[in-house]
């Protein structure tokens, strides 16, 4: 057997110091340095190239690296090959065996290493009843649907205590209203199971939805890490800013933090509650982006007092309804268009062309590094 | 005016359907089709129908006559014939299987490997096909006279070999870089070494295909003549130049068609197994169409 035998450990802490891969003169990872705690769900998030899927190879052993250092707890594992690693590996496309039963994939880890044919079978079974597939345990691969599939996929990968669990995008094969469910599953049974899981996906719903911590990666590097919701109120780049969720843009220059963030937007002066800017915007005078989610703004009649404060004259362009929400397009003088999502009966009496008044209820700042279009809306 | 001549190319069309079911355009097309077809599996089945028909006739000049139908030729068939029969079957079996322990793990090394090699070595075997085996046949002659290899089993083992392995190596590298490589990590990360992997993983994986490549070699070594044609001498003589030489200096003797009879039906009962283990989608589509 190619793996002692070993008693089954606890989940580990994982610690990337430094980590940098290269393919030729393209460096993929840049100097990565990471730590996640034992038990702990943490994503790496960042469009196609990024260089997620590469750390996680790195991590696996399927891809050497090219400098720094992998630890998990405190056994250094980067010098050490694949199979000695005690590591669980989900797949994109799951890489059943289909020559085997349900119950002979998920039992090989422990096969391999050299585990009683009873201790196996009892793992098997207590594995397969946590991702409920107990009933299929003698069918082919072959034989199942892509859910099933990717559950015993799950089972395969926890059933011989790994020490960490990675997955590499293994929902993006998954039919929408299944992806849906499966998020969830698979969040409940990482917390049952209490393993150290690394997930790899480029879908922002996906990250916000499971993780504990996000990982948001852009060209090699760690752009912000945090938990879910502070990615989404908080970006600490413009790239963050842009990648996770809708968010309305608007280029403005930094005035002063007190007594709040203030920022002026074409001639107009905004004011936000504290804690609303990333901590590279120190700098009256700095250019920067202003954000405001769709959900923050408030559409309103122009009125004949005087203008309140955060609000911009606007002019609509386009609503689509959406069911519960509906979404209102807008073009602001001199900045561009703006996007707001309102419950439809606030909105209901509009119509494209109609004048109306913006509600900034919230922004935050992060630098502006390109003269890029104001509004990213999708 | 346009509608209505619309109207009536339509109302056109029906009719035409109606008394021929389809259209008489696309009647004609699938008439061509089958004649097409026809003509081309007549030409390939004809000549195995005709050794076949001659075989229990004892004559190449076939008559349809039931009269003269019997295993007359069969009987005539001498103990010579038999031993090279069994000698052909033995070492073509045997070099079919060595080339594959051979060249399936090689491939797998040059495929999954990525060594630089890979792009010398595909190109390499390539040559035994470029080159007229009746060369290739001179060729080893030169190296087995020295070592006494020509006119022996093994040297004919060897030779076959030669041919066999680049046609292996072929299979197998078109085969693995058919698999994907996520089956391997898979079972990598799960804790199985290098050969573990390749034991419990790739080969039961690409059995099918690696059974269909047994078939082709098995056959090809079966029938091979111009490679062996110098190396082969009478102790160690393939059945194809023992029929070349007794028809050459006998004419078609009786016993002669009924032994190539008989290397059709060998051909057809290793291609009936292999299509009985593996089912017929394998030998009709993909070799990889296993899906995980």
């Amino acid at each position: 057997m190619d793996v002692a035998a070993r008693a089954p450990t606890s989940s580990q802490s994982v610690h990337l110091d430094h980590v940098l891969k290269k393919f030729g003169m393209f460096v993929a990872v840049r100097d990565l340095s990471l730590d996640v705690e034992a038990g702990e769900f943490v994503t790496l998030l960042g469009p196609s190239g990024c260089g997620k899927t590469t750390t996680l190879r790195m991590i696996a052993g399927l891809m050497p690296q090219d400098g720094g250092e992998i630890r998990f707890g405190t056994r250094r594992v980067d010098l050490l090959p694949a199979n000695e690693r005690n590591v669980g590996l989900v797949f994109q496309n799951y890489a059943l065996f289909p020559h085997m039963t349900v119950a002979e994939n998920v039992g090989f880890g422990l096969r391999m290493r050299g585990w009683s044919r009873a201790r196996q079978q009892a793992q098997v079974a207590q594995y397969l009843a946590l991702v409920r597939l107990d009933e299929l345990a003698d069918r082919k691969p072959g034989q199942l649907s892509g859910g099933q599939q990717q559950r015993v996929a799950v089972a395969r990968a926890l059933a011989f205590d790994p020490d960490l669990v990675l997955l590499d995008e293994p929902l993006s094969n998954l039919d929408a209203k299944l992806r849906e469910q499966v998020r969830l599953d698979l969040r409940a049974i990482q917390r049952q199971a209490g393993q150290t899981t690394i997930f790899v996906t480029h879908d922002q719903v996906e990250a916000l939805v499971m993780s504990d911590r996000v990982v948001l990666m852009n060209q090699g590097d760690i752009e912000q890490i945090g938990p879910p919701q502070e990615l989404y109120t908080r970006p600490a780049t413009e790239f963050a800013a842009r990648f996770i969720g809708a968010n309305n843009l608007l280029p403005g220059r930094f005035l002063g933090a007190s007594p709040a963030p203030t920022a002026l937007v074409e001639g107009t002066e905004l004011s936000f509650a504290a804690e609303t800017r990333a901590a590279s915007v120190d700098g009256a005078g700095q250019a920067v982006w202003i954000c405001v989610r769709p959900e923050q703004i408030k559409v309103a009649r122009p009125s004949r007092d005087p203008r309140q404060p955060n609000e911009l004259p606007a002019r609509v362009t386009d609503l689509i309804f959406q069911g519960t929400t509906l979404l209102l397009d807008a073009k602001v003088e001199g900045i561009g268009a703006i996007r707001a999502e309102c419950p439809p009966a606030e909105v209901d009496h509009l119509n494209a062309g109609d004048e109306v008044v913006l509600r900034l209820g919230g922004g935050h700042l992060v630098p502006r590094e390109s003269g890029a279009p104001s509004n990213t809306v999708e | 005016m346009a509608n209505t001549s619309l109207s009536l190319d339509r109302q056109r069309s029906t009719v035409a359907r109606s008394r021929f079911g389809i259209v008489p355009g696309r009647l004609v097309g699938r008439l061509v089709w089958a004649i097409y077809l026809a003509v081309l599996l007549a030409w390939l089945v004809f000549p195995i129908v005709l050794v076949i028909a001659a075989s229990f006739q004892g004559n190449l000049e076939v008559s349809w006559s039931l009269d003269h139908w019997g295993l007359d030729a069969y009987r005539a068939i001498p103990r010579d014939y038999w031993r090279s029969f069994r000698f052909t079957v033995t070492v073509a079996a045997l070099s079919t299987v060595c080339s594959l322990i051979i060249s399936v793990p090689a491939a797998w090394g040059l495929v999954r490997g990525r060594l630089f090699e890979r792009g010398l070595v595909s190109n390499l075997v390539l040559l035994p096909d470029i080159v007229p085996h009746l060369i290739l046949g001179i060729a080893l002659l030169t190296v087995f006279i020295p070592l006494h290899l020509s006119n022996s089993f093994l040297g004919v083992l060897l030779g076959l070999m030669a041919m066999n392995l680049a046609m292996g190596l072929r299979f197998s590298e078109a085969l693995l870089a058919g698999m994907p490589e996520e089956y391997e990590q898979a079972a990598r990360s799960l804790g199985a070494g290098r050969l573990t992997t390749f034991r419990l993983i790739v080969v039961p994986m690409i059995a099918p295909g690696v059974a269909i490549a047994a078939l082709f070699l098995f056959m090809q070594n079966l029938i091979a003549f111009e490679l062996l044609f110098f190396i082969a001498g009478p102790s160690a003589r393939p059945i194809a130049i023992l029929l070349f030489t007794d028809i050459v200096d006998r004419g078609v003797v009786p016993q002669a068609v009924a032994m190539s009879a008989l290397l059709v039906y060998v051909g057809i009962a290793f291609y009936a197994a292999v299509a009985m283990l593996l089912g017929p989608k394998y030998l009709v589509g993909t070799v990889m169409s296993r899906k995980g």
